[in-house]
């Protein structure tokens, strides 16, 4: 009844998908995950269907022209820009409209960039200065053509954007910048900081555990102090004074968070170092003069691997949170994409003033359920290595 | 220079940081130009009452589910705890808080969305009290439901052993009525973990009163703290810091305390140790 094998927990799988979207997750994505995609606080496509959408089109010349079909009202913005290697004397950039009249937009430069929203562009198409370039442009449904037209060489991309309110699986930020591209650019940031600074503290706890439960003596009642010492300090306003003193880089606050969680197994493993330490064959051991670095790497190391496992991943969550924790407060790199930051810009910038919960969601529930998979990994882990645990939460 | 005393040697400084932080004298904010002990008094009041109050609920109910968890093993209540314990170990406080501010303060606007009291506050000392508690009502929430999930679960966890022993089976061998043998046997047993745990979760109730405040906009020590990090406001930073160790210290002690008063045999060892 109960499921044992590893392939048949939902948080592996999960832990699977979320590892695999955050090594190859940005090729689903045509733009880097900080460009400005579409227009400030777009909803999500499947949100509102009489919103326009954001329609992108790019000309080439193997590909000159291109149709767009519309059946919305007018965008928020239309904007065409020219990325072009040199000028093309004698190429204009027409619009054609679904009845057939056309538009000229402005001739094919280099860097040349027309926005529905200029007064020089507007003054070009005729309109009064007070009018909707946007507007004018699409007045009508049907199929519209943006094209290259004229005689000459050129080389290049047209682009041309048009601003509907909707974009993409998640909607936008306050930037315009694609919240589905953030959310997959910033598991990598939760995964990474959570899995390196329960390393770094898995490995320093174990080291004291290690020591102090072998040695005993005055190495042990110090890193126990020590120990009970770090338990009784609020982590947080330490970290936000470490976060603020020694900088808001990625590996500082790895290194922090670390400095903070590696009470726990220090305590566990010196525990079981005791347990083990006056066992016959670690006597045995020291009686045929092996050296006491000998015994704990090559013997009482690997005996509490299995459980150091268990530890490690139960420990991930915490590290998790604790960065999302000091982003969200405005305390990590700004030019870091990571969930708590998307969170602390959606407190910040969109969320009640703008009614953008979906800037809120999907780096939330992320949290949420990478903490969890780790949870269920941990429990599972846990009951592979010490059965008599069978039957706990989650399982 | 001189009013920082920054032309003073080291030692004189530090002497000085030590006399000046034991008076509760901590200098002038750079950002307010107002002393830091005049903001921090009125301050202290509030992230104590949200710490309180949060702490008292969550800890009542999460014992309380606990229990009757214990009792009835396999029941719905238990698979609750059970989920709500792991899920308070692993959902972002401030997400959460985010969102129940969203449907219930932006959506559905029945409770304030930031401030400790309404601008201008209302008059008379009832009203006051009333938009105080209204003001305080979602963020007490909130760290209620974050906080008792791993309260119950752990209450749980002790008292199914706890329920296991043989003294139990005894009580209840007598014939004793089930109330009696849960509230005379059992609860004294859970009583004295019970404060330790109070005591290990204290740190990271302190941590969470940042978060909190920060997304309720509350007016305590917490968000004092936060905005005198990010704008570099050392005085205020340094205050905040000993005034937040200061009531872990405190509050370490008083669970300390308690320990004698609820576990008689730690009274009898520490009187022998002396």
């Amino acid at each position: 009844m109960r499921r044992r094998t590893l392939t048949r927990r939902w948080s592996f799988w999960c832990l699977v998908l979320l590892a695999a979207l955050a090594l190859f997750g940005g090729r689903l994505f045509s733009a880097p995950p900080d460009a400005e995609v579409a227009a400030p606080f777009s909803k999500p496509f499947w949100l509102d269907r009489s919103l326009p959408p954001t329609v992108t089109a790019d000309l080439t010349p193997d590909a000159p022209s291109a149709e767009i079909p519309w059946s919305w009202g007018a965008p928020s913005r239309f904007f065409v820009a020219a990325d072009m290697v040199a000028d093309a004397p004698g190429r204009t950039i027409l619009w054609t409209k679904p009845g057939g009249r056309t538009v000229e937009i402005a001739p094919l430069k280099k860097g040349v960039e027309r926005d529905g929203r200029d007064m020089a562009f507007k003054r070009a198409l005729g309109l009064p200065p007070f009018a909707d370039g946007a507007a004018s442009l699409l007045d009508e449904r049907g199929t519209y053509r943006l094209s290259v037209d004229g005689q000459g060489p050129w080389e290049g991309t047209v682009r041309l954007r048009l601003d509907g309110g909707r974009w993409g699986l998640f909607g936008t930020d306050q930037r315009g910048r694609d919240i589905a591209a953030l959310f997959v650019a910033g598991i990598r940031v939760s995964l990474l900081v959570g899995i390196m600074a329960t390393l770094i503290a898995t490995a320093l706890g174990t080291t004291v555990g290690l020591a102090a439960g072998y040695l005993g003596g005055w190495f042990d009642s110090a890193a126990m102090r020590l120990v009970d010492l770090l338990l009784s300090i609020p982590m947080l306003p330490i970290l936000m004074a470490l976060a603020a003193i020694w900088g808001k880089g990625l590996w500082q606050l790895v290194l922090i968070l670390s400095i903070f969680s590696w009470m726990g197994t220090a305590r566990t493993v010196r525990a079981m170092t005791l347990s083990l330490r006056d066992t016959a064959y670690i006597e045995d051991l020291r009686g045929i003069g092996a050296p006491t670095a000998y015994i704990l790497r090559r013997h009482l190391l690997p005996e509490t691997l299995p459980l150091l496992l268990a530890t490690m991943t139960l420990g991930v969550p915490g590290a998790i949170l604790s960065e999302a924790g000091l982003s969200f407060l405005g305390l990590s790199d700004p030019r870091v994409i990571s969930w708590g930051r998307m969170l602390h810009e959606a407190q910040t910038f969109g969320t009640f003033t703008a009614g953008a919960w979906w800037m809120l969601l999907p780096p939330g529930l992320g949290i949420a359920v990478l903490c969890l998979a780790f949870l269920d990994m941990g429990k599972y882990l846990e009951e592979r290595t010490d059965p008599r645990l069978r039957g706990g939460a989650l399982s | 220079m001189e009013v920082y005393g920054l032309d003073k040697p080291m030692l004189t400084q530090f002497a000085l940081y030590v006399k000046s932080s034991l008076s509760f004298d901590f200098g002038i904010s750079f950002l307010t130009g107002r002393p830091v002990a005049d903001e921090l008094r009125s301050r202290v009041p509030n992230t104590v009452a949200l710490l309180g109050s949060s702490l008292l609920l969550s800890a009542l109910l999460g014992t309380w589910l606990g229990i009757q968890a214990a009792r009835k093993r396999g029941g719905a209540l238990e698979r609750l705890v059970l989920w709500g314990g792991a899920l308070s170990y692993s959902f972002p406080s401030f997400f959460f808080q985010l969102m129940l501010l969203m449907v219930f303060a932006a959506a559905i606007p029945i409770f304030p969305l930031r401030g400790s009291l309404s601008v201008p506050p209302p008059l008379g000392g009832a009203a006051l009290f009333l938009d105080y508690v209204w003001h305080l009502a979602l963020p007490v929430l909130s760290q209620v439901l974050l906080g008792f999930g791993g309260w119950a679960l752990y209450v749980r966890n002790l008292m199914v052993k706890i329920l296991g022993e043989d003294f139990i089976l005894m009580a209840r061998g007598r014939g004793l009525p089930e109330r009696r043998v849960l509230r005379g046997h059992a609860f004294r047993m859970l009583l004295p973990p019970l404060l330790t745990i109070l005591l290990l979760s204290l740190p990271g109730v302190v941590s969470g009163a940042v978060l909190t405040e920060t997304v309720f906009s509350l007016h305590g020590v917490g968000r004092f703290l936060m905005e005198a990090v990010t704008g570099h406001d050392y005085p205020a930073a340094g205050a905040s810091f000993f005034l937040l160790a200061l009531l872990t210290v405190a509050s370490t002690l008083a669970s300390d305390l308690l320990y004698g008063v609820t576990d008689p045999r730690v009274r009898l060892e520490r009187g022998r140790g002396r």
